[in-house]
């Protein structure tokens, strides 16, 4: 028994399943020695040549030499990408890419300059450079396979495992290529260098080189050639195959030269045996001893509808239609033009795209050499397919549940060993284009795993979002736990704080009446100040109605412990400033919707002060006055008498409201007035409505005693912040007034069928008492002021005369 | 007579042997939780959209495992349902809501309309939103799975579900037949071919009847 190297030098061949003999047409390109093409103005580079994490490392506009990277990037299938020539980045954009699909993918488009000027190639031999070095300028100059795979050079030149056996492929099966032929016979001495410096980095026991039987020149070149390399005399042998298609598959090689087959699901190399193409041995060599890059390959440009074909070097990002061009190519009607041979190649469905790494061939038949698209008919289950199959699958079943769209079931069938060679489609008799449906299920399947892999990395996050949550939630817990034991801790220490609160408010009292003192001189004139007041006259409106808001919604809910709760609120004046802030804020909004509400004052709104705006008010609140007496008439007979007693109590709680407004500014009194009016219809017309509910008299009585506290803590909050500030006195008396307004409405809602004399006797008194707190707030603004008082006197009395206006106003109405 | 005596004595012997290993069978092998609720979960697409009626593909799962129907889930598709009701073995059921088209998207946030709420942030069942308060958000788009409830939330409708793109990736073969420029008018012969098997297709669900 032989070992298998003994074999190898024997020169004993294996047989491998299945193949087909094609016509093989490689004498149309074969038969004139390589040549170059005139250089293109333009040449596109797609930046994800191969493998992905690239970043671009040039911008539009950039100069670019020959051979310089364009691209940065790690990982594990990382290439670089050169530029071809020397010029300038005109455009990095989506580009047709040369793929079956055509989608669109980045390109850099270098503009030719014509100078070809280079990077320094840094030339080097063998003996000098040390394996990791060889690897590491493999890796910069961006070799590839260049059969057509376009795997990474490095990551094969590195294997993990010990090479027993490298196989230089030279077979070329493919009908029509022929670049790997005339390289062979032109630039032998070349690819035995290379071959040199892979056996360097792997030094397996044997390399053998296999070309097919039809190409004699090729191999009796490269055995001519072998007789100058005296190290590699032992090591390398040089091994004529028969032809058969598709003998240069990777594993169909293996399979002759060692009779082994490569396990499903595993790659050669665990198997000791690395494949190279010979270009990529030639591009190695020229990688490692010359420092170029990558940038060129030869391609064949053949088929009937090329006038000069053959093998051209073309640079890396030629475009295809520029290559075409030159070699004198003419599109017939529905030309085909293939990337790729016959067998295993895709029709372009844009002639503007780049060459790549991998493209060995651009085809273009005639009509009759290749066979027009003929419709598939029904599979008859002939098993030529089955024969034909170098993978040794089931064609027809694969066939037959690709086309069912079972997917799984096709991957059962081990769809994922077929390397697409075509066989089964070129021997089918029924022109079933078998190779496609395996295409399509393929990429099913692909689409399918990523998808899996996909859910269950959504999976994984959104369990980590809930634990999150849930530990966010338990934080939360523990912190507010925390709080209330420092807030009982501190509780004991509390009286030591309020005095030093005390002691500061203090401070702060007498730095406001030294500011206000000096204010007041300034401004004497009781219109003066009206005049300055005037904004915050209309804040004052705006935070009244903001806080009736704000208060009708707690009243109709909160009990009397939240009104508890608001008692410790006066004592910290921050809280008081901010919430003066919000309702400044909300004043500020309150305004805007104002103007909105009328189209004309967008032109003319100046100012909250403006006259017109305070017409416009007014017109707008006798629209809406008009609605509500409309929607009031529709609500029944049965309510009228109550809506009339409410109006007139609200009316009063309203003009009471607005007459604090009055004195510092007539024209927004207006505004409040009309306001005031509308609400009170608005209020007319849900008693109306409350009328036909019937509330509890309980009820009633439990709000207005809400009301009542919240009123005297109003009373409270306004009395504190008095004396250290005047203006916020005011808002307060306002807010105190709006309140009392707000009770009233209250009373008003919870009425029953009818409004029972003390109810409003019940108004009246809460507004008695609510004028009470404002007189107190003016009663403890005066020690601080004696001026202000004068001022804060004159104000009520003009109140007061405004208030009778108003009564009288609302009579009339 | 003691024949009987001994029947009973070596029955009732086996009887307490087979039920010692029983019960050291069932504490040695027992099963934490229900296993079918694992098979079903492998099963859902696991995007977590809530489409279900549930809050997210496990308590579905578990749902289904308690007997609930096996239609409930649109994201999964047909597919899913009869991979489901092979699994449960229950009859296929059309699906309950309208069978969406079967086009994965994903959420793209118009960033310049983006008011930087972190309401959709907090929406997002996977936490594929990145932003802050006041700041631009964006969709962390390998992450998102597309289960629209993102859209719904935003005040300012900034939110899109666009399809997820075709790349040289993740491209179908099936597009092969629909070029994406042609490169000559498309011959007459063709539209022949289609209208052939358009007859061809109408024939046979001609047949079929």
């Amino acid at each position: 028994m032989l070992t298998l190297l003994e074999q190898i030098d024997k020169g004993t061949l294996w047989h491998s399943p299945g193949g087909v003999h094609p016509p093989q047409l490689k004498s149309l390109s074969n038969q004139t020695a390589s040549a170059r093409i005139a250089p293109a103005k333009q040449y596109r580079i797609p930046l994800p040549q191969v493998g992905d994490c690239a970043r671009l490392s040039v911008n539009v506009g950039d100069k670019v030499a020959q051979g310089q990277q364009l691209t940065e990037g790690e990982g594990f299938m990382y290439l670089p990408v050169h530029s071809p020539i020397s010029g300038i980045v005109s455009n990095i954009s989506l580009q047709h890419s040369n793929h079956a699909s055509g989608l669109p993918v980045l390109t850099c488009i270098i503009e030719s300059d014509g100078l070809n000027s280079q990077v320094d190639y840094q030339v080097s031999t063998l003996g000098e450079l040390t394996n990791q070095q060889i690897l590491d300028k493999t890796k910069q100059a961006g070799i590839a396979g260049l059969g057509g795979a376009t795997f990474p050079s490095h990551i094969k030149l590195n294997p993990a495992s010990e090479i027993d056996l490298v196989i230089i492929n030279g077979v070329e099966c493919e009908p029509y290529i022929t670049s790997d032929d005339v390289l062979m016979r032109e630039n032998a001495f070349e690819i035995f260098k290379g071959i040199q410096v892979i056996n360097q980095l792997l030094s397996p026991q044997r390399i053998v080189v296999a070309i097919e039987d039809n190409k004699p020149e090729a191999s009796s070149a490269m055995q001519q050639c072998l007789t100058q390399f005296d190290d590699l005399q032992s090591t390398v042998k040089i091994t004529v195959i028969p032809t058969k298609y598709p003998s240069g598959g990777e594993k169909q090689l293996i399979q002759i030269i060692t009779g082994r087959e490569v396990p499903t699901g595993s790659i050669p190399a665990q198997q000791g045996i690395v494949v190279h193409n010979v270009g990529t041995a030639y591009a190695i060599q020229d990688a490692v001893l010359h420092g170029k890059p990558l940038i060129e390959r030869l391609v064949t440009l053949t088929g009937e509808q090329v006038k000069q074909p053959g093998n051209y070097w073309l640079p890396i990002g030629t475009s295809v239609e520029h290559a075409l061009e030159q070699v004198g190519f003419t599109a017939m009607d529905n030309q085909k033009v293939i990337i790729g041979g016959p067998m295993m190649g895709y029709a372009l469905p844009e002639y503007n795209v780049p060459v790549l790494k991998g493209t060995n061939c651009i085809l273009a038949p005639s009509a009759n050499e290749i066979a027009p698209d003929v419709d598939e008919k029904a599979c008859i289950r002939c098993g030529e397919c089955a024969v034909a199959c170098p993978a040794l699958l089931l064609p027809q079943q694969l066939f037959w549940h690709a086309k069912a769209e079972e997917y799984d079931k096709a991957a059962s069938f081990n769809l994922k060993d077929c390397i697409e060679c075509g066989c089964c489609s070129f021997v089918c008799p029924s022109d079933i284009p078998l190779v496609e449906y395996y295409r399509i299920a393929k990429s099913a399947l692909k689409n399918e795993a990523e998808e899996k892999q996909q859910a269950e990395q959504a999976k994984i996050r959104f369990e980590a979002r809930l634990k999150r949550l849930e530990d966010e939630k338990l934080a939360r817990e523990e912190k507010s736990r925390l709080a209330a034991e420092k807030r009982k801790a501190s509780a004991n220490s509390a009286s030591n704080k309020s005095t030093v609160a005390e002691a500061m408010a203090r401070v702060a009292a007498k730095k406001k009446a030294a500011e206000q003192e000096g204010h007041s001189k300034t401004a004497e004139a009781p219109s003066e100040t009206g005049a300055s007041n005037g904004k915050s006259a209309a804040v004052k409106a705006a935070i009244e109605r903001a806080k009736a808001k704000k208060l009708a919604n707690k009243s109709s809910e909160t009990s009397d412990s939240t009104a508890a709760e608001e008692n410790p609120q006066p004592v910290n004046d921050k809280k008081a400033q901010i919430a003066a802030a919000v309702a400044r804020a909300k004043a500020k909004k309150l305004a805007a919707n104002q103007s909105t509400d009328n189209s004309a004052s967008v032109e003319e709104n100046t100012a909250p002060v403006d006259d017109k705006k305070a017409q416009i008010a007014a017109a707008v609140a006798r629209a809406k006055a008009k609605k509500l007496a409309k929607q009031n008439a529709d609500a029944g007979i049965y309510s009228t008498t109550d809506s009339e007693t409410v109006d007139s109590s609200t009316t009063e709680a309203a003009a009471e409201v607005s007459s604090n407004a009055e004195p510092v500014d007539d024209k927004k009194a207006k505004i409040a007035v009309a306001v005031a009016r509308a609400k009170a219809k608005k209020l007319a017309k849900q008693n109306a409505d409350d009328g036909i509910d019937s509330t509890t008299y309980t009820e009633t009585v439990n709000s207005e005693s809400v009301d009542s506290s919240t009123t005297d803590t109003a009373a409270i909050v306004s009395s504190t912040l008095e004396p250290v500030d005047d203006k916020k006195a005011k808002i307060a008396a306002a807010v105190a007034r709006a309140k009392a307004k707000k009770l009233a409405k209250q009373n008003a809602d919870a009425d029953i069928d009818s409004t029972t004399d003390s109810e409003t006797v019940d108004s009246e008194s809460v507004d008695s008492s609510t004028t009470d707190t404002a007189a107190l707030v003016s009663n403890t603004a005066e020690p601080v002021d004696d001026k202000k008082a004068r001022i804060a006197a004159a104000v009520a009395k003009a109140k007061a005369k405004k208030l009778a206006n108003q009564q009288k106003l609302s009579e009339k109405e | 007579m003691s024949s009987i005596a001994i029947a009973v004595v070596v029955l009732t012997l086996l009887a307490l042997i087979f039920g010692l290993i029983l019960g050291y069978a069932s504490i040695k092998f027992k099963v934490e939780g229900n296993p079918i609720i694992d098979q079903v979960e492998a099963l859902l697409p696991q995007t977590q959209c809530g489409q279900c009626g549930y809050p997210g593909c496990r308590p579905y799962a578990e749902a289904i495992a308690n007997g609930d129907n096996i239609n409930k889930c649109p994201p999964g598709g047909t597919a899913t349902m009869e991979k489901l009701a092979g699994l449960m073995g229950v009859d296929p059921e059309p699906l309950n809501e309208v069978a969406q088209e079967n086009v994965k998207k994903v959420a793209y946030i118009r960033e310049d309309e983006c008011i930087g709420c972190t309401k959709c942030i907090q929406a997002c069942p996977v936490d594929a939103i990145l932003g802050a308060g006041k700041l631009m958000h964006t969709v962390i788009t390998k992450d998102c799975t597309g289960c629209d409830l993102c859209v719904e939330p935003c005040p300012v409708d900034c939110i899109d579900m666009i399809p997820v793109e075709q790349n040289l990736k993740n491209w179908d073969w099936k597009l092969a037949s629909i070029p994406v420029t042609l490169i000559e008018p498309v011959p007459e012969k063709s539209t022949v071919t289609i209208s052939v098997k358009q007859i061809d297709i109408a024939v046979k669900e001609d047949s079929q009847c």
